[in-house]
């Protein structure tokens, strides 16, 4: 059955996404047609017009820093203006838009503006090409993973992603909640566990008592503006500073491309500290010298020190989220049995000591940081779609990861449904008109931390119009607000005397709204077809070069020995090593044309060959 | 038949409604009914019912109960399954289980539930344990205070009004005064004990007075006018100035044979009170004894001319009229 249907987990990261599966159960991550775990979360417009994704796309960068979008998953579920997007806007070399009603953000991608979540989504439907490509049959069932922090806008903007990349969304999960399931499935564990997970943009921490198969979180927490890409911030501007201080003034983030460089050499040099004390950094013609001066090089010796002195603060905030999502939890660092580290960012040494520090015990090195998430979210897609068999069941019972409430006189906010509550859930708040003959009231939904409204997220606003004409306080309305398994909100509302029921949308912050969805995904359905058409096309083809190119080199040895009896064609293998690479290379890309070009040579290549491993020995 | 009478008694002859029993879902029978059930029950049960516990299960069973519990109800233990109008119901049982896991495993919200659905045995039994912590706590919080200093002053102060008052109204001014002394001088700023301390005194000075002359009145009775004496001067360290005291101790002198004493004291009496006709006739005894029959007399009379019917004082006069005459 589940090789006929197969349904498989996503891990959208900020920097990376990992696609995974269960077969015959076990978990196991689906490696992209290059070959490769990691698919780069990047999405680029090529010179050419081209949409790149992934590798293709992350390599590209330098030359194509504009039009190319990395760490989408920063922007998504988003409100245009809100202080994130501000930031964001500061350092990403991309332009970002106000969406058509001023509220969203739109990334302009070769010369159009193009909402987060649809490129979230193209992100997204590669994975899902690749795992097609991997299963042989069409994927249309995910669950799709989200940082625990994420609020409601984020979570509905995150799962239209996956419905424009023709994805059916079992479930949104959360991160950590996801990586407890792939630590602990196929175990039978009685553990109070803690996830603690540093990713590329995301800081997620959760609390969870694991037990009869059941995942129990009891209290999440995090900071979805904390990752890998702030630390290489930090060593950017570090960079930048004393580059300038170094050449007379001259700054790095006045050119886009030299910007790109100096981004890759950050995260590069991040990543190798954690294995050795000191990196190199040599970034040669960087920077044009101006005046018609010659190029300026960057080259310094980063230290480990050096890199921990200016991220310190970044450590701690991991430090105090976790002791606050501690305290919640109603759990004492030494209670807790497992810390298992998740996200690329728990490799740094500086991170593992800080985390061994406070819990006072060794970190689980069982998992594979980068890989975990998506096994979870296998694991779960496997549940959710189909009875498991014995032995492999799981329950995810999850919480809500922040306050929801509705803003109330005063500017205040008012709770409703707390944060750590296990959902699904729902809780009803009864309302009284305030004015006689009060025919609507306007209803604020909030999500947040703060006492403060304004400092809270607005998930949307709903109008309750059509209330009968009474005097005030004789009208009782009686509003439910709901949770679902998603963490995604839900409101609907009745008069209390009459019944009358009212169902009301939260207008979605994911930038779009329902009929635009609608118009997208019709779009993308076409497109879908064609590429779903072409890329079955595609495989085909490069079955055929690889079969050609085997066939070939097998007769390379007959050819040679044919031509060393030969007055003529010496040159033919050398020729037919060019098409060879040619070909290879060929089936790296996806241009189809290219690879018919390339069978079509092979073909007489072949040919040729045959026909020389045939001819008989000429006289000696 | 067996599994039948069984499935009556699990759901106490719950009425099910056919159409929800025959809905086109990947449910049997048994499975129905066990969330029919639940649903029905989701108002009516308590935490522990909706658990399947005892009441005052521990937190341990709570945890258990709910595992147990989550996985009947819980929507996604029925992946792939037509679930139709069951699935809200499982939504529904889902949070109630959710809902008393929630409130039986928390701290603040526990111990009130606990109480409030116990059996009266049991309540009356919690509450008594109540009171009984609650006094200890007072208790408790009585030691501390007596050894933190500043506390243990305050509480002292507090006390002694306390007791002060107490004994006032005991009529034991004396201790009552001591009392209200000693707080003045704990807490001299106070304005309260000052005035108590004096009143105290005063009515301590009174009763003592009093006390004095009643004894001394009883060695009258007795013809012991020394006893009768040494009680009057008692009285009178108590109040110098008392004229009742003073006029009963000159009587005393007079009659115990120290007219001088007697005079002395008589004087000081009408000093006290001029117009007090006892003094005065007291003053005449003491000089009629004296010898000094002369100015006896004009004593005598000024008594009668105060209080004419002062009828010892008339015959005294009468008296020494006649011896003057014979």
């Amino acid at each position: 059955m589940s090789e006929m249907d197969p349904v498989v987990g996503i891990d959208l990261g900020t920097t990376n996404s990992v696609v995974a599966t269960v077969r015959d159960g076990v978990p196991l991550v689906i490696p992209n047609r290059s070959g490769q775990q990691l698919t780069p979360s990047v999405v680029a417009v090529a010179r050419n017009g081209k949409a790149l994704v992934g590798a293709l796309a992350k390599r590209q960068a330098i030359t194509n820093a504009e039009n190319t979008v990395y760490a989408a998953k920063r922007l998504i579920g988003r409100r245009w203006g809100s202080k994130e997007v501000e930031d964001a806007r500061r350092v990403l070399p991309y332009t970002l838009v106000a969406g058509p009603d001023g509220n969203d953000v739109r990334i302009t991608l070769g010369g159009k503006p193009v909402s987060v979540a649809e490129i979230s989504a193209q992100v997204l439907g590669e994975l899902r090409a690749d795992a097609e490509a991997w299963f042989g049959v069409p994927v249309s069932r995910a669950v799709i993973t989200v940082p625990a922090y994420f609020n409601d806008g984020q979570r509905q903007a995150t799962k239209a992603a996956g419905r424009i990349a023709g994805l059916e969304v079992l479930r949104i999960i959360n991160e950590p909640t996801s990586a407890a399931l792939a630590y602990g499935f196929g175990k039978k564990l009685e553990k109070k566990v803690v996830v603690f997970d540093l990713g590329g943009g995301t800081f997620d921490i959760s609390v969870l008592d694991i037990g009869q198969s059941v995942y129990d979180v009891v209290a999440v927490g995090g900071d979805t503006y904390l990752g890998g890409e702030d630390f290489d911030r930090r060593v950017m501007d570090w960079l930048t500073f004393n580059f300038a201080r170094e050449n007379g003034g001259v700054d790095l983030r006045q050119d886009k491309m030299a910007l790109q460089r100096l981004r890759d050499a950050a995260e590069r040099a991040r990543c190798q500290l954690s294995s050795t004390p000191t990196a190199d950094i040599h970034l040669p013609f960087l920077v044009a010298g101006g005046d018609g001066k010659a190029a300026l090089h960057l080259t310094k010796q980063f230290t480990r020190d050096k890199l921990e002195e200016l991220t310190k603060d970044l450590v701690e905030r991991c430090v105090a989220v976790t002791e606050k999502t501690l305290k919640d939890a109603g759990v004492r660092p030494a209670q807790v049995d497992e810390v298992i580290l998740v996200g690329g960012m728990t490799r740094m040494p500086r991170v593992q000591k800080a985390v061994r520090d406070f819990f006072g015990r060794e970190p689980c090195k069982g998992v594979h940081p980068d890989e975990v998430v998506a096994l979870g979210a296998a694991i779960q897609a496997h549940a959710l779609a189909a009875p498991p068999k014995p032995g492999s069941e799981v329950l995810l019972l999850d919480v809500t990861p922040q306050n929801l409430g509705i803003l109330v006189v005063g500017g205040y906010f008012q709770t409703i449904i707390p944060r750590n509550t296990t959902v699904p859930t729902n809780q009803t708040h009864l309302f009284t008109t305030v004015q006689d003959n009060q025919t609507s009231v306007r209803i604020a939904v909030l999500q947040g931390e703060s006492d403060k409204a304004t400092d809270n997220e607005l998930l949307g606003e709903f109008v309750l119009a059509g209330i009968r004409p009474a005097r005030r306080g004789e009208v009782s309305i009686e509003i439910t607000f709901d949770i679902s398994a998603d963490g995604i909100v839900g409101v609907s509302a009745r008069d209390v005397a009459t019944g009358q029921e009212q169902s009301i949308n939260v207008t979605a912050t994911s930038g779009l709204t329902e009929d635009e969805l609608k118009r997208i995904i019709d779009e993308n359905l076409d497109d879908l077809l064609e590429k779903k058409q072409s890329t079955v096309d595609l495989e085909r083809s490069r079955a055929r070069v690889t079969t050609a190119i085997a066939e070939i080199e097998a007769l390379v040895p007959a050819v040679q020995a044919a031509l060393e009896r030969s007055r003529f064609g010496r040159d033919a293998v050398q020729k037919a090593e060019g098409v060879l690479a040619r070909a290879r290379l060929a089936l790296d890309g996806k241009d189809t044309a290219e690879l018919a070009r390339v069978e079509e040579a092979l073909e007489r290549t072949l040919q040729l060959f045959k026909g020389l491993a045939a001819s008989p020995p000429q006289g000696a | 038949m067996g599994a039948r009478r069984v499935s009556v008694d699990r759901y106490q002859d719950h009425l099910f409604n056919p159409a929800d029993l025959s809905e086109a879902v990947d449910l049997d029978v048994e499975r129905r009914k066990l969330i029919l059930f639940a649903e029905a029950k989701l108002a009516e049960w308590t935490h522990w019912q909706v658990l399947g516990l005892p009441w005052n299960s521990s937190v341990e069973a709570v945890r258990a109960a709910y595992i147990d519990q989550v996985k009947l109800f819980h929507p996604d233990q029925y992946p792939g399954k037509r679930l139709g109008s069951y699935r809200t119901r499982l939504e529904r049982v889902f949070r109630r289980v959710t809902e008393a896991r929630d409130v039986l495993v928390s701290e603040e919200k526990r111990a009130a539930y606990v109480l409030a659905t116990a059996p009266a045995l049991e309540r009356t039994r919690i509450e008594a344990r109540r009171l009984e912590d609650e006094r200890r706590s007072t208790e408790r919080r009585g030691r501390l205070a007596r050894h933190n200093p500043l506390l243990a002053r305050a509480e002292r102060i507090s006390e002694l009004l306390k007791r002060g008052r107490e004994l006032m109204a005991a009529g034991r001014f004396a201790q009552a005064a001591n009392d209200f002394q000693l707080v003045a001088s704990l807490d001299p700023g106070g304005t309260e004990a000052g005035p108590l301390a004096a009143e105290a005194r005063k009515k301590a000075g009174a009763a003592r007075v009093a006390e004095c002359i009643d004894r001394g009145l009883a060695a009258e009775t007795m013809g012991s006018w020394p006893g009768a004496l040494a009680a009057y001067r008692a009285a009178l360290e108590a109040e110098p100035a008392n004229a009742r005291a003073l006029i009963l101790a000159s009587r005393a002198s007079t009659e115990a044979g120290d007219p001088g004493a007697a005079r002395d004291l008589a004087e000081q009496a009408i000093r006290v009170q001029p117009r007090s006709a006892a003094a005065h006739e007291a003053l005449g005894a003491a000089l009629e004894a004296a010898g000094k029959r002369g100015d006896a007399r004009k004593a005598l009379e000024r008594a009668v001319e105060i209080d004419p019917r002062l009828d010892s004082a008339k015959e005294r006069l009468k008296k020494l009229r006649w011896s003057f005459l014979g």
